[in-house]
């Protein structure tokens, strides 16, 4: 019966299905009379529409209905953007072009038709007559003087600027002599790429007027209330339903103007209408991530102390907002100082439009920037003073008393042990023994890398007054009458295994079988109020909702239980499938009281019938993980390849409710962090062509191409929610990229080579090597 | 992309530039294509048969020569487009004797857009020029058969 539970090994509840191919994702759903849409898309980055000539695609037999922008312009709402910054620039961005294309992949048409094959088919008879206009694919030059303007009544390509300083910089200035260490980063482009790329049915009933969409979403409320208003169904009318979700990373948090057509065409032709993405419209179409240029100035004590930092980031946004988009660099500027008590920060960010999709949140969103920035400039200092990068860091840490630390970015940590896991990550890997080593082979002409990064991100988010619609979570507990329990959560999961650990949370609180309770999630019609799944939440902000509910439901049937047994409620434990008297001389079944509830033959006075519990928890304050990984890489002289030889990590991610699955999100964190110093880059060409359409080109790495990664943690509980948890689902990504990064520019150090921008490639360490590059 | 190069070709200069602009010729000569016709305005219409890597597509292009000095060089604009997206070149060519045969220098720049360039990238230039190649070959047949 209830055994522990939290912070066990508890398998997933989700992976029979998954792993025997019985889950059900979006493709898999089919509906009677059900048609399929394809897109037609732009192959200039910038470009005025002359004509689009659908006539041939309509002639083709089991083609229903073509759409272009002109069909949809005033009866399809916008793409929405969320973020609503001070002066923030938002363009026009209509689900299908009108008139003007402003980035390769843009829809200019959609066509419905019998079956996916023939939509595509057709799709390819739509001839559109461009009038190319020049590509600005660089956001520096897109903010130069003369550049072409992509969207002209702006008058120029900055969406935003925002300018964050605190501190006394006439201080600072006075007290030079300080070193100034300045360097350019480069914060590359690169693609989500979920295993499941997007996809969507749209049903609309005309009898009865509702629309009901199957979206592979991460955020399927805030979809249900966006699509009612682009669709103009009425939003009590419309459900969303998201069924598994084969990850998202960020992608999926989004609103896209795709899922409005699929609304748009099965409200014209009263069908069924899916479209499902294909992978090289991923590359094209689904936002993509990072893609900033960070101009980094950092003012240094001789000892190492670092007293002011100054960071210039010009964002490439793109060509249009998608939700989020503008909101993502100034996740940057937040946690631009890092673990660092840095009392001095200046920070400007310049959103800045380009002839590209838009850049969005991706697994980190903002934060991995942040983080690369800060531990590469420590490497510098460390380099520059001569100092061991382990001390500069321990110099610049708050100390574990310090909290709860108020920074000067106007942030608060919760709690931290910086320390702690630092000196367990350097006992982990060896530290001092791999210096050693260094020191040997590099005698013999074999260069040993080690590299260190100690990160700090913002999660759970967040408080609604910082979030720009709301940060809180719901959940749901009812006790069936047959004793078994159903959970319902907001945060809708794209892979986390949130059926377990809210399965974990509520058996344990109940005193009964993980086996008694179920989790739903991802159906707007059953789960009453949610947010989703992003910004590593869904545990500490939607657990905790779900621990809530679960508190009332225990306060509920403790009241019951005593009236039965004649005691005061507060005596009552819960376990073993018994409500029990702490001395254990009374004790009730658990069914018994879940009975008594619901046929409600002799409940206290003033106790309604049943067993259901609805919480909204409101997080006080954002929490902040964090954590010290280490990465050991050799770096082949004669080829400028670089081979990971061994990562260490320790994540501090709070309580852990279940080792498995922290785990595993730290694994494929590190896999896309360690992706993005080493291999991953979108590229698109100075004509605006992107290069990197497919899988073959564009490199995402493989499990082979990764070490066993030595995975620990410490446990430093918030008290910012009661579960003490702090969310881990972005660790990996934000701690691995400068560790990997700042191990490959240690083993360069004989070369004189002080910074290369990612990704690391051979060719770019071997030109290095051989011009002994001072910097890029 | 810039493809530049020569090809000598066993033949005098006044024949060979004649048939470089002889359609018949080079609609044999032109790898993939199906049809090249001239329009009243001296420009060609072409319909190519083009693959590169799994992108194989039809592409409706047109030729156009420029600042043509006989027998010595002139000036190409091509333009292609198909469901793979599109393509563009402008090229001189340049024929100069040697002996008794003629040496093409010639001098371009491509570009493409769409789905061959975010598809087909990584072979593109290697495909061009395997192109290129066959295109002097097959001519260079052609006017051995005059």
């Amino acid at each position: 019966m209830s055994t522990k539970l939290l912070g066990e090994r508890i398998k997933r509840k989700e992976d029979p299905r998954l792993i025997q191919g019985r889950g059900h994702y979006v493709d898999d759903i089919k509906l009677d009379g059900m048609l399929h849409m394809a897109f037609v898309r732009s192959v200039y980055p910038h470009a005025r529409i002359k004509k689009v000539d659908t006539a041939a695609a309509q002639a083709l037999p089991g083609v229903v209905a073509v759409y272009t922008g002109h069909d949809i312009q005033g009866k399809l709402g916008l793409v929405p953007c969320a973020a609503g910054m001070e002066g923030l620039k938002i363009p026009d961005h209509p689900c299908l072009a009108i008139d003007k294309v402003c980035y390769i992949g843009e829809p200019i048409a959609a066509v419905v038709a019998r079956d996916r094959y023939l939509a595509r088919d057709a799709a390819d008879l739509i001839e559109v007559d461009y009038d190319p206009l020049p590509a600005v694919t660089d956001p520096l030059k897109a903010l130069a003087k003369g550049s072409n303007i992509i969207h002209e009544k702006f008058g120029d390509n900055v969406a935003f600027e925002a300018k964050l300083e605190a501190g006394d910089w006439k201080a600072v200035e006075a007290d030079l002599p300080l070193k100034v260490i300045k360097q350019r980063f480069i914060n590359q482009r690169l693609a989500p790429i979920s295993m499941e790329t997007r996809g969507v049915i749209a049903s609309y009933s005309p009898g009865e007027d509702t629309l009901t969409v199957w979206s592979s979403t991460q955020i399927p409320h805030i979809l249900k209330t966006q699509l009612a208003l682009m669709s103009g169904v009425d939003e009590a009318r419309s459900r969303v339903i998201t069924p598994e979700v084969g990850g998202g990373f960020g992608s999926k948090l989004n609103v896209y103007g795709e899922e409005a057509m699929a609304c748009f065409a099965s409200m014209k032709l009263g069908k069924p209408v899916k479209w499902i993405e294909g992978r090289r419209e991923n590359f094209l179409a689904t936002i993509h991530g990072r893609d900033q240029v960070n101009d980094l100035e950092i003012y240094v004590q001789a000892d190492g102390k670092v007293v002011g930092l100054k960071c210039v980031i010009v964002a490439d946004l793109g060509a249009y907002h998608q939700l989020l988009t503008p909101a993502i660099p100034t996740l940057t500027a937040l946690m631009i100082l890092g673990c660092y008590n840095i009392k001095n920060v200046y920070v400007e960010t310049k959103g800045v439009f380009t002839n590209k999709m838009a850049t969005d949140a991706y697994r980190g969103a903002g934060r991995p920037e942040a983080t690369y920035i800060i531990e590469r400039a420590m490497d510098l200092v460390a380099h520059e003073l001569n100092m061991d990068p382990a001390e500069v860091r321990e110099k610049n840490f708050p100390s574990p008393k310090d909290f709860p630390l108020a920074l000067p970015t106007g942030v608060t940590y919760d709690t931290a042990n910086y320390q702690k896991t630092l000196k367990r990550v350097l006992k982990a890997a060896g530290y001092s023994k791999l210096r050693k080593e260094q020191e040997r082979l590099r005698k013999k002409g074999k260069y040993l890398g080690i590299g260190l990064s100690t990160y700090v991100e913002i999660c759970a988010m967040g408080p609604s007054s910082r979030m720009p619609a709301g940060g809180w979570e719901a959940g749901t507990v009812r006790v069936e009458v047959t004793g078994k329990v159903t959970v319902l959560s907001g945060a809708s999961p794209h892979g986390q295994g949130e059926e377990t650990t809210f399965a974990q949370i509520v058996a344990e609180e109940l005193g009964i079988s993980f086996d008694d309770v179920t989790v739903y999630h991802g159906d707007t019609f059953q789960i009453p109020m949610g947010i989703g799944t992003f910004g590593s939440r869904t545990t500490a902000v939607g657990g905790t909702a779900i621990y809530e509910a679960a508190q009332r439901i225990k306060k509920k049937m403790a009241r019951i239980a005593a009236h039965k047994l004649g005691i005061k409620p507060g005596e009552l434990k819960f376990s073993d499938g018994k409500l029990q008297t702490s001395d254990g001389q009374k004790s009730i079944g658990f069914g018994e009281v879940v009975a008594e509830a619901i046929f409600a033959k002799q409940l206290p006075p003033g106790v309604e019938p049943g067993l259901t519990e609805h919480c909204v928890f409101e997080p006080p304050n954002y929490t902040f993980p964090f954590g010290a990984h280490i990465a050991v890489t050799e770096v082949d002289a004669e080829t400028g390849e670089v081979h990971l030889r061994d990562y260490f990590c320790v994540d501090d991610c709070g309580r852990i409710l279940n080792p498995m699955l922290v785990d595993g999100q730290v694994h494929g964190g590190l896999a896309q962090g360690i992706g993005q110093a080493l291999w991953e880059e979108l590229v698109y060409d100075e004509n605006g062509q992107l290069v990197t359409g497919t899988l073959m080109d564009y490199a995402l790495p493989k499990a082979h191409q990764f070490p066993w990664f030595n995975t620990s943690n410490t446990e430093t509980r918030t008290p910012v929610n009661p579960l003490g948890v702090k969310g881990v689902g972005e660790a990996g990504t934000i701690g691995s990229t400068p560790a990997v990064v700042n191990s490959v520019m240690d083993a360069l150090r004989p070369f004189g080579v002080r910074h290369i921008d990612m990704p690391l490639k051979p060719e770019k360490i071997w030109n290095a090597m051989k011009g002994g590059v001072k910097a890029s | 992309m810039t493809l530049e190069g020569t090809y000598k070709i066993p033949a005098p200069r006044d024949l060979v530039y004649k048939q470089l602009l002889n359609p018949e010729v080079l609609s044999h000569a032109l790898p993939g294509c199906e049809k090249l016709t001239p329009n009243p305005d001296g420009s060609f219409s072409a319909q190519l048969k083009i693959g590169i890597a799994m992108m194989k597509g039809t592409y409706q292009g047109r030729v156009e020569i420029l600042d043509a000095v006989a027998p010595e060089h002139f000036r190409m604009l091509v333009e292609g487009k198909g469901s793979g997206g599109f393509m563009k070149g402008e090229g001189t060519l340049t024929l100069t004797e040697e002996g008794g045969d003629t040496l093409i220098t010639y001098t371009g720049e491509a570009q493409v857009g769409g789905l061959i360039a975010s598809v087909g990238q990584r072979m593109i230039l290697g495909a061009a020029k395997q192109n290129v190649a066959q295109f002097f070959q097959e001519f260079a047949k052609q006017i051995a058969a005059k």
